[in-house]
């Protein structure tokens, strides 16, 4: 299907996307004027309106299929009201209850019932990935379907328009969504990935040439090979960082980045087992960590020489939030496992291990990984928490990337769980445009 | 798309040939001097352009606090009058960004559940998360401890910033009070009610829930035998639990229903409101009531069980499963049966097993919808 969704912003249409164009156009949302403009006309506007943001990828003739006069609601109960009472006190009188002159019952919410007139689209697949943050527009998340990255109770669902029962499990490829939601590549990176893919291709062909030569030679080692380009990758990434902005990093960051690498180097040669250099990534990674864990233990009693200097270090820490601030801290924990290797690691303060234990548990989690096609270390895109929210119908675990859709959503009173950037002056007369007997 | 000029930059008497040098001048925007413009002799007003302006400028002012967010904050929209607020959406009153479970919170349900064997139902109560909210969440953990086995690529990053920028309900402290994450008993409104019915009751006879919801369904009035016995709503709970399927129905055919049963009944933790009762009338005696509360609660969870065992033992009778070794495959075989259920009336009914003789396959025609309707898990 053609996208013909564009963010224009001479219309003003507001698209389920996390778009700049799209924020400025929510941003500058008025309701439409009704003086001079007849029902009609006004009921036209607001349903034109709904519809670019509810389900634009959906025909109008099946979204009319879809649509449902009826809109759920709940009622919150309070068990203590209703153990107080059988309801007799509330029909008592002429029907309505007794009420004595001060008495006034709770002030009573107005249920939102139109605002939920597009509710039966939240049911369906694409909108329900949207919703749940694992991609930036429906169009994206319609394309993640298409494609086949998205499983619903396991099975690969094709058909964004499947609509999702109570109870249904859906995944999306992690890669997908952190592509999705993470920010874009700069020109440095992409080029980045254009010469590490010639490379890999050059090496494969080296490669297959060297394997016709002495397959039987290289295959005993195949596994040790493998532990150790891992590590090697690891490795690789510290250097990556320096190749990339070559220009912007000073060259003492260059020498702090050199001096992790060693450390990394020596901290794993050093260890009693000579085996963890051949072990996987996460073995590395749980090796280091023990063993920084056992030096910590080791070195208690010792004195805290460096007190100030970690204090400034941890304000530095705590100051650095800002999407940037991830390769500072991780180079603060370069430089203190440089300093540590260089000292044998007796003399590092426990905020140090702190910093450095941190930089490895980021290393393992956000690596820098040039074969990714998103910015590395990943961090999430550009005004995407003004679109952060979950609605309550869904329970998402964002670490694999699945979600459960419990329930249909619902109106109660004072809100209403459709998604909508609408207030009840469109709403309503969209809701009324959607009737069989038009109002 | 493409930026354009704006026409007072090529007002001139000469336009093709100033044109090449309005783009260089300097009057035109710094946005728009990038790129070069396909409409040198167009004299239109090119509204795009300002606007793109206008945009990038709140873009660069009052939207820049937007591009990023601080950690456990909301990072919304400014209202009208320039608060900022739980709404991600300053035109919706009615909709709010409602906090979601925190990690910890979320392993702790999972360990009450599976390694402290609580019912949902009862850690539902404790933390005052919905039921199905807690199944839910059983099963993503789940999910994610197997991926983790397996060594399966994580989303951990993505995580980390969703929950910064999101709302959360925090686990809490060892000796502090677990906020409640959402309200848990909710009551769905009945289509029946929509009804405004005109029903007229003597004064002298009290109008109870139970009765209200019979006038709703069209149920004729409870005999006072039966009336009398109920001395509130709740009391039906306990039969309802044993024997779901004892719920009267009313009206024939296609218009038959079950009477609407009050809502003591209906709600997700009706054993609540006979807690609330008991502790009413035995306010002294709070071991009393503690223990008629454990009493019900494991009736209850009993009587669950029976059904949940009696159902799969149904489903199970009429399937012989094999399960051939060395086999990825588990076959479920059944015999067919033909009634007016499997294959419809006609015989003819499109849920019907296999292809039959002289019956089209429908799937061709206008409005079949071939999407899947579910996926048995």
């Amino acid at each position: 299907m053609r996208n013909r969704a564009s963010n224009s912003l001479s219309k003003g249409k507001i698209r389920q996307s996390w778009s700049k164009y799209n924020l400025y156009n929510l941003q500058r949302l008025r309701s439409p004027a009704t003086a001079n403009r007849t029902f009609f006309q006004q009921k036209w506007s607001a349903k034109a309106l709904g519809r670019a943001y509810h389900g634009e990828q959906v025909r109008e003739g099946q979204w009319k299929r879809m649509f449902s006069k009826r809109i759920r609601s709940v009622i919150p109960m309070d068990t203590a009201d209703l153990a107080a009472d059988d309801g007799s006190k509330n029909s008592a009188g002429r029907g309505s209850g007794l009420q004595t002159q001060g008495e006034k019952g709770r002030p009573s919410r107005i249920i939102p019932f139109t605002q939920m007139a597009f509710a039966p689209l939240e049911r369906r697949l694409d909108v329900a990935i949207f919703r749940s943050l694992f991609a930036s527009s429906t169009r994206q998340a319609r394309q993640f379907v298409i494609h086949g990255a998205v499983t619903v109770n396991g099975q690969k669902m094709r058909h964004p328009s499947y609509l999702l029962n109570p109870g249904d499990l859906f995944q999306v490829d992690p890669d997908r969504v952190m592509f999705a939601t993470g920010a874009a590549k700069t020109k440095f990176e992409r080029r980045e990935t254009r010469q590490l893919k010639q490379k890999d291709e050059e090496d494969a062909e080296g490669d297959s040439e060297a394997k016709s030569e002495d397959a039987a030679e290289t295959k005993p080692d195949a596994e040790k090979e493998d532990g150790r380009d891992t590590l090697k990758a690891l490795m690789a990434q510290a250097k990556n960082i320096m190749s990339t902005d070559k220009e912007i990093l000073p060259a003492k960051r260059k020498q702090e980045l050199r001096g992790f690498q060693k450390a990394v180097r020596r901290v794993l040669s050093r260890s009693g087992t000579s085996t963890i250099l051949t072990d996987n990534l996460e073995a590395q990674f749980s090796e280091l960590t023990l063993m920084l864990n056992a030096k910590r233990a080791e070195k208690k009693p010792a004195k805290q020489t460096k007190q100030a200097k970690t204090d400034a270090e941890d304000s530095n820490a705590a100051t650095s939030v800002e999407s940037e601030a991830a390769s500072d801290k991780l180079s603060e924990a370069f430089q203190a496992a440089a300093e540590g290797a260089d000292v044998d690691a007796s003399e590092l303060t426990d905020e140090e291990f702190e910093v450095l234990k941190r930089a490895l548990t980021q290393m393992r989690d956000n690596p820098i990984d040039n074969s990714k096609p998103y910015a590395t270390p990943w961090r999430p895109r550009d005004f995407m928490s003004a679109f952060a929210f979950i609605p309550r119908y869904l329970e998402v675990n964002q670490n694999i990337c699945a979600a459960v859709y419990l329930r249909h959503p619902v109106a109660r009173p004072g809100s209403a769980e459709v998604p909508t950037p609408f207030g009840e002056s469109i709403s309503t007369p969209a809701y009324g445009w959607y009737l069989k007997r038009r109002w | 798309m493409a930026p354009r000029i704006q026409s007072r930059s090529v007002s001139n008497l000469l336009p093709y040939i100033t044109s090449s040098s309005s783009i260089t001048s300097s009057s035109i925007p710094s946005l728009c001097s990038s790129s070069q413009s396909s409409r040198y002799f167009s004299t239109t007003p090119a509204p795009q352009t300002k606007l793109r302006r206008q945009m990038f400028e709140w873009l660069s002012t009052q939207g820049s606090g937007l591009k990023h967010h601080t950690p456990g904050e909301t990072n919304y929209l400014r209202m009208a009058d320039g608060s900022q607020s739980n709404r991600p959406f300053p035109n919706n009153m009615t909709f709010i960004s409602e906090p979601v479970l925190s990690e910890e919170l979320r392993n702790e349900v999972y360990f009450r559940v599976k390694e402290q064997k609580k019912s949902p139902r009862a850690v539902s109560v404790e933390l005052g998360i919905d039921m199905n909210r807690i199944a839910a969440v059983v099963r993503l953990v789940e999910l994610e401890r197997r991926q983790r086995d397996k060594g399966k690529p994580l989303a951990l990053p993505y995580a980390r910033a969703v929950h910064e920028m999101v709302p959360t309900t925090p686990l809490a402290q060892a000796g502090e009070r677990q906020p409640y994450h959402e309200p848990i008993n909710d009551l769905p409104v009945h289509p029946l009610t929509g009804a405004q019915i005109f029903y007229p009751v003597p004064e002298s006879r009290p109008f109870t829930r139970v009765d209200a919801g019979r006038v709703f369904s069209g149920a004729p009035k409870l005999e006072k035998k039966v009336s009398d016995k109920i001395t509130h709503p709740s009391d039906l709970v306990d039969d309802l639990v044993q024997k779901p399927g004892s719920i009267e129905w009313v009206g024939k055919g296609d218009n038959a229903r079950q009477v609407l049963q009050p809502a003591d009944v209906r709600i997700p933790h009706p054993q609540l409101v006979q807690l609330a009762r008991d502790r009413a009338a035995f306010p002294e005696e709070r071991r009393t009531v503690t223990q008629r509360h454990t009493e019900r609660l494991e009736r209850q969870e009993k009587a669950e069980k029976e059904r949940a065992a009696r159902a799969a033992e149904r489903r199970n009778r009429n399937t012989e499963t094999i399960d051939p070794k060395d086999s990825r495959f588990s076959f479920r075989i059944k015999d067919a049966v033909v009634s007016e259920e499997t294959v419809g009336k006609n015989g003819r009914a499109p849920w019907a097993p296999g292809r039959r003789y002289g019956v089209p396959t429908n799937d061709r025609t206008r409005g079949t919808v071939k999407i899947p309707t579910r996926v048995n898990v």
